[in-house]
Protein backbone atom coordinates (compact mmCIF):
# COMPACT_ATOMS: atom_id res chain seq x y z
CA UNK A 1 0.00 0.00 0.00
CA UNK A 2 1.00 3.64 -0.49
CA UNK A 3 1.74 5.56 2.66
CA UNK A 4 2.42 9.29 2.84
CA UNK A 5 3.86 10.88 5.93
CA UNK A 6 6.39 13.42 7.09
CA UNK A 7 9.71 12.01 8.25
CA UNK A 8 12.19 14.27 10.00
CA UNK A 9 10.58 17.27 8.37
CA UNK A 10 10.47 15.86 4.85
CA UNK A 11 7.38 14.62 2.97
CA UNK A 12 7.77 10.95 2.08
CA UNK A 13 5.72 8.54 0.05
CA UNK A 14 6.47 4.83 0.20
CA UNK A 15 4.99 1.63 -1.06
CA UNK A 16 5.08 -0.85 1.77
CA UNK A 17 3.36 -3.86 3.23
CA UNK A 18 0.84 -2.42 5.70
CA UNK A 19 1.79 -4.96 8.35
CA UNK A 20 5.45 -3.95 8.40
CA UNK A 21 6.34 -2.53 11.80
CA UNK A 22 7.29 1.14 11.81
CA UNK A 23 10.69 0.25 13.29
CA UNK A 24 11.43 -2.00 10.30
CA UNK A 25 10.26 0.63 7.84
CA UNK A 26 12.57 3.18 9.43
CA UNK A 27 15.60 0.92 9.72
CA UNK A 28 15.35 -1.20 6.59
CA UNK A 29 13.71 1.12 4.08
CA UNK A 30 14.97 4.52 5.21
CA UNK A 31 18.23 3.27 6.71
CA UNK A 32 17.57 5.25 9.87
CA UNK A 33 19.34 2.82 12.16
CA UNK A 34 19.45 5.18 15.14
CA UNK A 35 16.11 3.65 16.10
CA UNK A 36 17.06 0.46 17.98
CA UNK A 37 15.23 -2.76 18.63
CA UNK A 38 15.66 -4.15 22.13
CA UNK A 39 12.68 -6.19 23.21
CA UNK A 40 10.23 -5.85 20.33
CA UNK A 41 7.28 -5.85 22.74
CA UNK A 42 7.03 -2.32 24.09
CA UNK A 43 9.04 -2.75 27.24
CA UNK A 44 12.50 -1.26 26.66
CA UNK A 45 11.90 1.98 24.73
CA UNK A 46 15.00 1.59 22.53
CA UNK A 47 12.71 1.96 19.50
CA UNK A 48 11.13 5.22 20.68
CA UNK A 49 10.26 7.78 17.98
CA UNK A 50 7.97 10.79 18.11
CA UNK A 51 4.69 10.65 16.23
CA UNK A 52 3.02 14.05 16.10
CA UNK A 53 5.25 15.12 18.97
CA UNK A 54 4.48 12.18 21.23
CA UNK A 55 6.89 9.43 22.22
CA UNK A 56 5.77 6.00 21.04
CA UNK A 57 7.32 2.56 20.68
CA UNK A 58 7.90 2.08 16.95
CA UNK A 59 7.88 -1.70 17.47
CA UNK A 60 4.17 -1.47 18.32
CA UNK A 61 3.07 0.66 15.34
CA UNK A 62 2.38 -0.73 11.89
CA UNK A 63 3.31 1.05 8.68
CA UNK A 64 -0.32 0.97 7.55
CA UNK A 65 -1.28 3.18 10.51
CA UNK A 66 0.99 6.16 9.94
CA UNK A 67 -0.62 7.85 6.92
CA UNK A 68 -0.52 11.61 7.38
CA UNK A 69 1.57 11.50 10.56
CA UNK A 70 4.69 13.47 11.39
CA UNK A 71 7.50 11.25 12.55
CA UNK A 72 10.71 12.33 14.17
CA UNK A 73 13.61 9.92 14.67
CA UNK A 74 16.89 10.66 16.42
CA UNK A 75 18.42 11.49 13.03
CA UNK A 76 16.04 14.43 12.70
CA UNK A 77 16.77 16.03 16.02
CA UNK A 78 20.07 17.79 15.38
CA UNK A 79 20.06 21.00 13.37
CA UNK A 80 22.48 20.02 10.61
CA UNK A 81 25.88 19.75 12.24
CA UNK A 82 24.70 21.44 15.42
CA UNK A 83 23.60 18.98 18.07
CA UNK A 84 20.34 19.46 19.89
CA UNK A 85 21.02 20.78 23.42
CA UNK A 86 19.84 17.44 24.81
CA UNK A 87 22.34 15.54 22.68
CA UNK A 88 25.11 17.90 23.73
CA UNK A 89 24.25 17.53 27.39
CA UNK A 90 23.98 13.74 27.21
CA UNK A 91 27.57 13.77 25.96
CA UNK A 92 28.74 16.31 28.53
CA UNK A 93 27.17 14.59 31.52
CA UNK A 94 28.27 11.04 30.82
CA UNK A 95 24.69 9.99 30.12
CA UNK A 96 25.88 7.70 27.34
CA UNK A 97 27.84 4.52 27.84
CA UNK A 98 27.09 1.82 25.28
CA UNK A 99 24.61 4.17 23.63
CA UNK A 100 21.97 1.60 22.80
CA UNK A 101 19.25 3.28 24.84
CA UNK A 102 20.35 6.81 23.96
CA UNK A 103 18.29 7.61 20.84
CA UNK A 104 15.07 6.55 22.56
CA UNK A 105 16.05 8.20 25.81
CA UNK A 106 16.86 11.52 24.10
CA UNK A 107 13.58 11.49 22.16
CA UNK A 108 11.52 10.76 25.29
CA UNK A 109 13.27 13.65 27.03
CA UNK A 110 12.77 15.87 24.00
CA UNK A 111 9.02 15.20 23.94
CA UNK A 112 8.90 16.05 27.64
CA UNK A 113 10.77 19.35 27.32
CA UNK A 114 8.65 20.37 24.34
CA UNK A 115 5.51 20.42 26.41
CA UNK A 116 7.03 20.98 29.84
CA UNK A 117 10.25 23.04 29.64
CA UNK A 118 10.69 23.12 33.41
CA UNK A 119 10.04 19.58 34.65
CA UNK A 120 10.54 18.32 38.20
CA UNK A 121 12.78 15.33 38.80
CA UNK A 122 9.67 13.17 39.22
CA UNK A 123 8.36 14.34 35.86
CA UNK A 124 11.69 13.54 34.22
CA UNK A 125 11.68 10.08 35.77
CA UNK A 126 8.15 9.47 34.58
CA UNK A 127 8.98 10.62 31.05
CA UNK A 128 11.88 8.16 30.75
CA UNK A 129 10.38 5.33 32.79
CA UNK A 130 9.65 3.48 29.55
CA UNK A 131 13.30 3.69 28.45
CA UNK A 132 15.53 1.08 30.01
CA UNK A 133 19.25 1.66 30.38
CA UNK A 134 21.43 -1.15 31.64
CA UNK A 135 24.61 0.93 31.82
CA UNK A 136 24.29 4.34 33.40
CA UNK A 137 22.02 3.93 36.39
CA UNK A 138 19.91 6.86 35.08
CA UNK A 139 21.43 9.53 37.31
CA UNK A 140 23.57 11.06 34.60
CA UNK A 141 20.65 10.94 32.20
CA UNK A 142 18.42 12.82 34.61
CA UNK A 143 21.17 15.37 35.15
CA UNK A 144 21.56 15.89 31.41
CA UNK A 145 17.83 16.54 31.06
CA UNK A 146 17.82 18.93 34.02
CA UNK A 147 20.79 20.82 32.62
CA UNK A 148 19.07 21.15 29.24
CA UNK A 149 15.92 22.46 30.89
CA UNK A 150 18.02 25.05 32.72
CA UNK A 151 19.62 26.18 29.47
CA UNK A 152 16.29 26.45 27.70
CA UNK A 153 14.83 28.48 30.54
CA UNK A 154 17.72 30.87 30.88
CA UNK A 155 17.74 31.39 27.11
CA UNK A 156 14.07 32.30 27.11
CA UNK A 157 14.47 34.55 30.15
CA UNK A 158 17.52 36.69 29.35
CA UNK A 159 17.32 38.82 32.51
CA UNK B 1 6.74 -11.97 12.42
CA UNK B 2 3.50 -10.14 11.85
CA UNK B 3 1.32 -12.19 9.49
CA UNK B 4 0.35 -10.53 6.24
CA UNK B 5 -2.79 -8.47 6.58
CA UNK B 6 -4.51 -5.35 5.29
CA UNK B 7 -5.13 -2.21 7.31
CA UNK B 8 -8.03 0.20 6.81
CA UNK B 9 -8.35 3.57 8.50
CA UNK B 10 -12.03 4.62 8.52
CA UNK B 11 -12.70 8.31 9.17
CA UNK B 12 -16.16 8.01 10.66
CA UNK B 13 -17.99 5.65 12.96
CA UNK B 14 -20.45 4.74 10.24
CA UNK B 15 -17.65 3.82 7.86
CA UNK B 16 -15.98 1.65 10.50
CA UNK B 17 -19.24 -0.11 11.39
CA UNK B 18 -19.98 -0.73 7.70
CA UNK B 19 -16.61 -2.38 7.23
CA UNK B 20 -17.20 -4.54 10.30
CA UNK B 21 -20.68 -5.46 9.07
CA UNK B 22 -19.40 -6.52 5.67
CA UNK B 23 -16.46 -8.61 6.65
CA UNK B 24 -16.43 -9.72 10.16
CA UNK B 25 -14.55 -12.95 9.75
CA UNK B 26 -10.88 -12.17 9.72
CA UNK B 27 -11.25 -8.56 10.71
CA UNK B 28 -9.99 -7.18 13.98
CA UNK B 29 -10.16 -3.72 15.48
CA UNK B 30 -6.84 -2.08 16.28
CA UNK B 31 -6.70 1.02 18.49
CA UNK B 32 -3.39 1.64 20.29
CA UNK B 33 -2.18 -1.76 19.17
CA UNK B 34 -0.34 -2.31 22.45
CA UNK B 35 -2.10 -5.64 22.94
CA UNK B 36 -2.80 -6.44 19.28
CA UNK B 37 0.71 -5.94 17.87
CA UNK B 38 2.55 -8.05 20.47
CA UNK B 39 -0.27 -10.60 20.13
CA UNK B 40 0.17 -10.81 16.35
CA UNK B 41 3.92 -10.85 16.72
CA UNK B 42 3.83 -13.73 19.17
CA UNK B 43 1.28 -15.68 17.11
CA UNK B 44 -1.27 -15.61 19.95
CA UNK B 45 -4.31 -17.63 18.94
CA UNK B 46 -6.58 -14.78 19.99
CA UNK B 47 -5.38 -12.97 16.89
CA UNK B 48 -4.90 -15.98 14.60
CA UNK B 49 -6.67 -15.80 11.23
CA UNK B 50 -6.77 -12.03 11.23
CA UNK B 51 -6.39 -10.69 7.72
CA UNK B 52 -7.75 -7.18 8.17
CA UNK B 53 -7.05 -4.63 10.85
CA UNK B 54 -9.45 -1.74 11.23
CA UNK B 55 -7.61 1.21 12.76
CA UNK B 56 -10.14 3.21 14.79
CA UNK B 57 -7.84 6.02 15.89
CA UNK B 58 -9.21 8.66 13.52
CA UNK B 59 -12.89 8.47 14.32
CA UNK B 60 -13.94 11.68 16.09
CA UNK B 61 -17.16 10.16 17.49
CA UNK B 62 -15.26 7.70 19.66
CA UNK B 63 -12.68 10.15 20.93
CA UNK B 64 -13.23 13.16 23.20
CA UNK B 65 -14.28 13.41 26.81
CA UNK B 66 -17.51 15.20 27.60
CA UNK B 67 -19.29 16.15 30.77
CA UNK B 68 -22.91 16.85 31.42
CA UNK B 69 -24.30 17.73 34.83
CA UNK B 70 -24.49 14.20 36.06
CA UNK B 71 -22.31 12.20 33.71
CA UNK B 72 -18.81 11.94 32.25
CA UNK B 73 -18.49 10.23 28.89
CA UNK B 74 -15.13 9.03 27.60
CA UNK B 75 -14.64 8.00 23.98
CA UNK B 76 -13.62 4.34 23.66
CA UNK B 77 -10.62 5.22 21.49
CA UNK B 78 -9.34 7.89 23.85
CA UNK B 79 -5.72 7.33 24.88
CA UNK B 80 -4.60 7.17 28.47
CA UNK B 81 -2.40 10.23 27.92
CA UNK B 82 -5.41 12.28 26.86
CA UNK B 83 -7.52 10.97 29.73
CA UNK B 84 -4.75 11.91 32.18
CA UNK B 85 -4.65 15.42 30.80
CA UNK B 86 -8.34 15.85 31.43
CA UNK B 87 -9.02 17.81 34.56
CA UNK B 88 -12.63 16.70 34.88
CA UNK B 89 -11.58 13.06 35.05
CA UNK B 90 -8.86 13.88 37.53
CA UNK B 91 -11.25 15.74 39.83
CA UNK B 92 -14.43 13.71 39.51
CA UNK B 93 -13.11 10.20 38.89
CA UNK B 94 -9.82 10.14 40.80
CA UNK B 95 -9.65 6.34 41.03
CA UNK B 96 -9.92 5.96 37.26
CA UNK B 97 -7.39 8.73 36.77
CA UNK B 98 -4.97 7.04 39.10
CA UNK B 99 -5.48 3.65 37.45
CA UNK B 100 -4.71 5.19 34.04
CA UNK B 101 -1.60 6.87 35.42
CA UNK B 102 -0.13 3.55 36.51
CA UNK B 103 -0.42 1.93 33.09
CA UNK B 104 2.77 1.05 31.21
CA UNK B 105 5.01 3.97 30.30
CA UNK B 106 4.54 7.31 28.57
CA UNK B 107 5.06 5.56 25.22
CA UNK B 108 2.38 2.99 26.03
CA UNK B 109 -0.05 5.58 27.41
CA UNK B 110 0.38 7.74 24.30
CA UNK B 111 -1.05 4.89 22.19
CA UNK B 112 -3.07 2.62 24.47
CA UNK B 113 -6.80 3.31 24.74
CA UNK B 114 -9.34 2.79 27.49
CA UNK B 115 -11.67 0.50 25.51
CA UNK B 116 -8.67 -1.50 24.30
CA UNK B 117 -7.81 -2.15 27.91
CA UNK B 118 -11.06 -3.74 29.01
CA UNK B 119 -12.02 -5.28 25.66
CA UNK B 120 -8.74 -7.17 25.83
CA UNK B 121 -9.79 -7.92 29.44
CA UNK B 122 -6.57 -9.41 30.69
CA UNK B 123 -6.80 -10.33 34.39
CA UNK B 124 -4.48 -7.40 35.00
CA UNK B 125 -6.37 -4.78 32.97
CA UNK B 126 -5.93 -1.85 35.32
CA UNK B 127 -8.93 0.25 34.39
CA UNK B 128 -11.36 -2.53 35.28
CA UNK B 129 -11.47 -2.32 39.11
CA UNK B 130 -11.89 1.46 38.92
CA UNK B 131 -14.62 1.26 36.27
CA UNK B 132 -16.37 -1.40 38.35
CA UNK B 133 -16.57 0.68 41.52
CA UNK B 134 -17.81 3.68 39.53
CA UNK B 135 -20.60 1.52 38.06
CA UNK B 136 -19.48 2.52 34.58
CA UNK B 137 -21.54 1.58 31.56
CA UNK B 138 -20.31 0.73 28.10
CA UNK B 139 -21.91 1.99 24.89
CA UNK B 140 -21.68 -0.49 22.06
CA UNK B 141 -22.67 0.05 18.45
CA UNK B 142 -22.99 -2.04 15.34
CA UNK B 143 -24.35 -0.83 12.03
CA UNK B 144 -27.89 -1.69 13.07
CA UNK B 145 -27.90 -1.59 16.82
CA UNK B 146 -26.88 0.44 19.78
CA UNK B 147 -26.88 -0.62 23.41
CA UNK B 148 -25.49 0.34 26.77
CA UNK B 149 -24.64 -2.23 29.43
CA UNK B 150 -22.80 -2.20 32.73
CA UNK B 151 -19.10 -2.91 32.67
CA UNK B 152 -19.58 -5.85 35.03
CA UNK B 153 -22.02 -7.46 32.63
CA UNK B 154 -19.82 -6.70 29.62
CA UNK B 155 -16.79 -8.55 31.00
CA UNK B 156 -17.45 -12.27 30.94
CA UNK B 157 -14.11 -13.99 31.53
CA UNK B 158 -10.37 -13.70 31.08
CA UNK B 159 -9.87 -12.18 27.60
CA UNK B 160 -13.60 -12.52 27.01
CA UNK B 161 -16.40 -9.98 26.74
CA UNK B 162 -19.92 -9.70 25.37
CA UNK B 163 -18.63 -7.82 22.29
CA UNK B 164 -19.79 -9.21 18.95
CA UNK B 165 -17.48 -9.22 15.96
CA UNK B 166 -19.38 -6.43 14.19
CA UNK B 167 -19.45 -4.10 17.21
CA UNK B 168 -17.35 -1.21 18.50
CA UNK B 169 -17.20 0.11 22.04
CA UNK B 170 -17.97 3.73 21.32
CA UNK B 171 -18.08 5.29 24.79
CA UNK B 172 -17.65 4.63 28.47
CA UNK B 173 -20.09 6.51 30.69
CA UNK B 174 -19.84 7.19 34.39
CA UNK B 175 -22.30 8.98 36.63
CA UNK B 176 -20.38 11.53 38.64
CA UNK B 177 -20.30 10.35 42.24
CA UNK B 178 -21.48 12.90 44.77
CA UNK B 179 -18.84 14.62 46.87
CA UNK B 180 -19.57 12.35 49.82
CA UNK B 181 -17.83 9.47 48.10
CA UNK B 182 -14.20 8.84 48.85
CA UNK B 183 -12.01 6.14 47.55
CA UNK B 184 -8.65 4.85 46.59
CA UNK B 185 -7.08 2.78 43.83
CA UNK B 186 -4.01 0.77 44.64
CA UNK B 187 -1.73 -1.23 42.42
CA UNK B 188 1.15 -3.37 43.49
CA UNK B 189 3.35 -4.02 40.48
CA UNK B 190 6.69 -5.50 39.75
CA UNK B 191 8.40 -2.39 38.54
CA UNK B 192 7.58 1.29 38.43
CA UNK B 193 6.73 1.40 34.77
CA UNK B 194 5.70 -1.36 32.42
CA UNK B 195 4.55 -3.58 35.23
CA UNK B 196 1.80 -5.89 34.21
CA UNK B 197 0.04 -5.44 37.49
CA UNK B 198 0.11 -8.17 40.06
CA UNK B 199 -2.51 -6.89 42.48
CA UNK B 200 -5.00 -4.08 42.11
CA UNK B 201 -7.77 -2.93 44.40
CA UNK B 202 -10.32 -0.18 44.14
CA UNK B 203 -12.52 0.94 47.02
CA UNK B 204 -15.18 3.63 47.03
CA UNK B 205 -17.08 4.51 50.21
CA UNK B 206 -19.71 6.81 51.52
CA UNK B 207 -19.66 7.22 55.26
CA UNK B 208 -21.87 9.00 57.74
CA UNK B 209 -21.37 9.43 61.49
CA UNK B 210 -18.60 6.83 61.56
CA UNK B 211 -20.84 4.35 59.76
CA UNK B 212 -20.44 2.80 56.36
CA UNK B 213 -23.34 4.05 54.31
CA UNK B 214 -22.13 2.38 51.16
CA UNK B 215 -18.95 0.64 50.13
CA UNK B 216 -17.91 -0.68 46.71
CA UNK B 217 -14.95 -3.01 46.45
CA UNK B 218 -13.27 -4.37 43.32
CA UNK B 219 -10.09 -6.27 42.61
CA UNK B 220 -8.02 -7.04 39.56
CA UNK B 221 -5.11 -9.34 38.75
CA UNK B 222 -5.59 -11.48 41.87
CA UNK B 223 -8.89 -12.68 40.48
CA UNK B 224 -9.27 -14.21 36.97
CA UNK B 225 -10.88 -10.95 35.87
CA UNK B 226 -11.63 -7.74 37.71
CA UNK B 227 -14.73 -8.26 39.89
CA UNK B 228 -16.88 -6.59 42.51
CA UNK B 229 -17.42 -8.17 45.92
CA UNK B 230 -21.13 -7.60 46.37
CA UNK B 231 -21.54 -9.94 49.37
CA UNK B 232 -18.85 -8.15 51.25
CA UNK B 233 -20.32 -4.78 50.34
CA UNK B 234 -23.72 -5.81 51.69
CA UNK B 235 -22.17 -7.17 54.84
CA UNK B 236 -20.30 -3.92 55.50
CA UNK B 237 -23.24 -1.64 54.92
CA UNK B 238 -24.39 0.09 58.09
CA UNK B 239 -21.43 -1.15 60.14
CA UNK B 240 -19.45 1.10 62.40
CA UNK B 241 -15.97 2.07 61.18
CA UNK B 242 -13.60 0.71 63.78
CA UNK B 243 -10.29 -1.01 63.55
CA UNK B 244 -11.59 -4.42 64.59
CA UNK B 245 -14.24 -4.35 61.87
CA UNK B 246 -11.85 -3.18 59.17
CA UNK B 247 -9.56 -6.10 60.06
CA UNK B 248 -12.45 -8.50 59.86
CA UNK B 249 -13.50 -7.10 56.49
CA UNK B 250 -9.96 -7.50 55.16
CA UNK B 251 -9.87 -11.10 56.30
CA UNK B 252 -13.18 -11.76 54.60
CA UNK B 253 -11.90 -10.27 51.34
CA UNK B 254 -9.10 -12.83 51.38
CA UNK B 255 -11.59 -15.65 51.90
CA UNK B 256 -13.76 -14.38 49.05
CA UNK B 257 -10.76 -14.28 46.75
CA UNK B 258 -9.96 -17.89 47.58
CA UNK B 259 -13.55 -18.74 46.73
CA UNK B 260 -13.48 -17.15 43.27
CA UNK B 261 -10.00 -18.28 42.34
CA UNK B 262 -10.13 -21.75 43.85
CA UNK B 263 -6.63 -21.14 45.18
CA UNK B 264 -4.05 -20.62 42.53
CA UNK B 265 -0.33 -21.11 43.04
CA UNK B 266 0.17 -17.41 43.38
CA UNK B 267 -2.57 -16.97 45.95
CA UNK B 268 -0.49 -18.09 48.83
CA UNK B 269 1.85 -15.17 48.69
CA UNK B 270 -0.66 -12.75 47.28
CA UNK B 271 -3.35 -13.29 49.84
CA UNK B 272 -1.72 -11.74 52.91
CA UNK B 273 -0.57 -8.90 50.69
CA UNK B 274 -4.08 -8.24 49.41
CA UNK B 275 -5.50 -8.31 52.91
CA UNK B 276 -2.86 -5.93 54.18
CA UNK B 277 -3.34 -3.63 51.17
CA UNK B 278 -7.08 -3.58 51.61
CA UNK B 279 -6.75 -2.88 55.31
CA UNK B 280 -4.39 0.03 54.59
CA UNK B 281 -6.83 1.41 52.01
CA UNK B 282 -9.67 1.26 54.50
CA UNK B 283 -7.53 2.90 57.17
CA UNK B 284 -6.65 5.65 54.74
CA UNK B 285 -10.28 6.24 53.96
CA UNK B 286 -11.09 6.11 57.67
CA UNK B 287 -8.50 8.79 58.36
CA UNK B 288 -9.84 10.95 55.58
CA UNK B 289 -13.44 10.71 56.69
CA UNK B 290 -13.16 11.03 60.45
C1 LIG C 1 4.92 -2.75 27.63
C2 LIG C 1 3.47 -2.84 27.98
C3 LIG C 1 3.04 -2.47 29.25
C4 LIG C 1 1.70 -2.54 29.60
N1 LIG C 1 1.33 -2.18 30.86
C5 LIG C 1 0.03 -2.27 31.21
C6 LIG C 1 -0.39 -1.92 32.53
O1 LIG C 1 0.41 -1.49 33.35
N2 LIG C 1 -1.70 -2.06 32.84
C7 LIG C 1 -2.62 -2.51 31.95
O2 LIG C 1 -3.78 -2.60 32.28
N3 LIG C 1 -2.25 -2.85 30.70
C8 LIG C 1 -0.95 -2.74 30.31
N4 LIG C 1 -0.58 -3.10 29.04
C9 LIG C 1 -1.58 -3.64 28.11
C10 LIG C 1 -2.17 -2.64 27.12
O3 LIG C 1 -1.34 -1.52 26.94
C11 LIG C 1 -3.55 -2.12 27.55
O4 LIG C 1 -4.41 -3.22 27.75
C12 LIG C 1 -4.15 -1.14 26.56
O5 LIG C 1 -5.13 -0.39 27.21
C13 LIG C 1 -4.75 -1.76 25.33
O6 LIG C 1 -5.30 -0.72 24.53
P1 LIG C 1 -4.96 -0.57 22.98
O7 LIG C 1 -5.69 0.61 22.49
O8 LIG C 1 -3.51 -0.60 22.75
O9 LIG C 1 -5.61 -1.91 22.44
P2 LIG C 1 -5.36 -2.73 21.11
O10 LIG C 1 -4.14 -3.54 21.26
O11 LIG C 1 -5.47 -1.86 19.92
O12 LIG C 1 -6.65 -3.66 21.19
C14 LIG C 1 -6.87 -4.57 22.26
C15 LIG C 1 -8.15 -5.37 22.01
O13 LIG C 1 -9.30 -4.55 22.11
C16 LIG C 1 -10.03 -4.48 20.89
N5 LIG C 1 -10.51 -3.10 20.80
C17 LIG C 1 -9.75 -1.98 20.98
N6 LIG C 1 -10.54 -0.88 20.97
C18 LIG C 1 -11.81 -1.30 20.78
C19 LIG C 1 -13.09 -0.63 20.69
N7 LIG C 1 -13.21 0.70 20.84
N8 LIG C 1 -14.19 -1.39 20.51
C20 LIG C 1 -14.09 -2.73 20.39
N9 LIG C 1 -12.93 -3.42 20.48
C21 LIG C 1 -11.80 -2.71 20.67
C22 LIG C 1 -9.06 -4.95 19.83
O14 LIG C 1 -9.72 -5.55 18.75
C23 LIG C 1 -8.23 -5.96 20.61
O15 LIG C 1 -8.91 -7.18 20.71
C24 LIG C 1 0.75 -3.01 28.66
C25 LIG C 1 1.18 -3.36 27.37
C26 LIG C 1 2.51 -3.26 27.02
C27 LIG C 1 2.94 -3.64 25.63
S1 LIG D 1 12.01 -2.59 20.96
FE1 LIG D 1 10.25 -1.41 21.09
S2 LIG D 1 10.05 -1.16 23.20
FE2 LIG D 1 11.70 -2.54 23.10
S1 LIG E 1 23.98 3.51 27.81
FE1 LIG E 1 23.95 1.39 27.56
S2 LIG E 1 21.84 0.95 27.75
FE2 LIG E 1 21.91 3.01 28.27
Amino acid sequence: MEVRFKLNGKEEEVTTEPYLRLIDLLRDYFNLTGTKEGCGVGECGACTVLINGRAVNSCLVLAGQIEGSEILTIEGLANGEILDPLQKNFLLHGAIQCGFCTPGMVLSASALLDKNPDPTEEEIKDAIAGNLCRCTGYKQIINAVKETAKEINSASKPF
Amino acid sequence: MIPSLEILIPKSLNEALSILAEQNNGSKIIAGGTDVVPGLQQGSNRFANSDLLIDINRIPEIKSITRTREKISIGGAETFSNILQNQIVQEELPLLWKACSTIGSVQIRNRATIAGNFVNNAPCADTVPALLVYNATVEIESLNSKKEISIGEFLTGPYKTKLNKDEIVTRINVSIPSKEYEGEFYKLGRRRAVAVSRITLAVLTKTQNHMIDEIRIASGAVTPIGIRFFDLEKFAKGKKIEDQFLKELSKMLGEQIIQVTGLRWSSEYKLPVVQQMFYQLLKGIERGSL
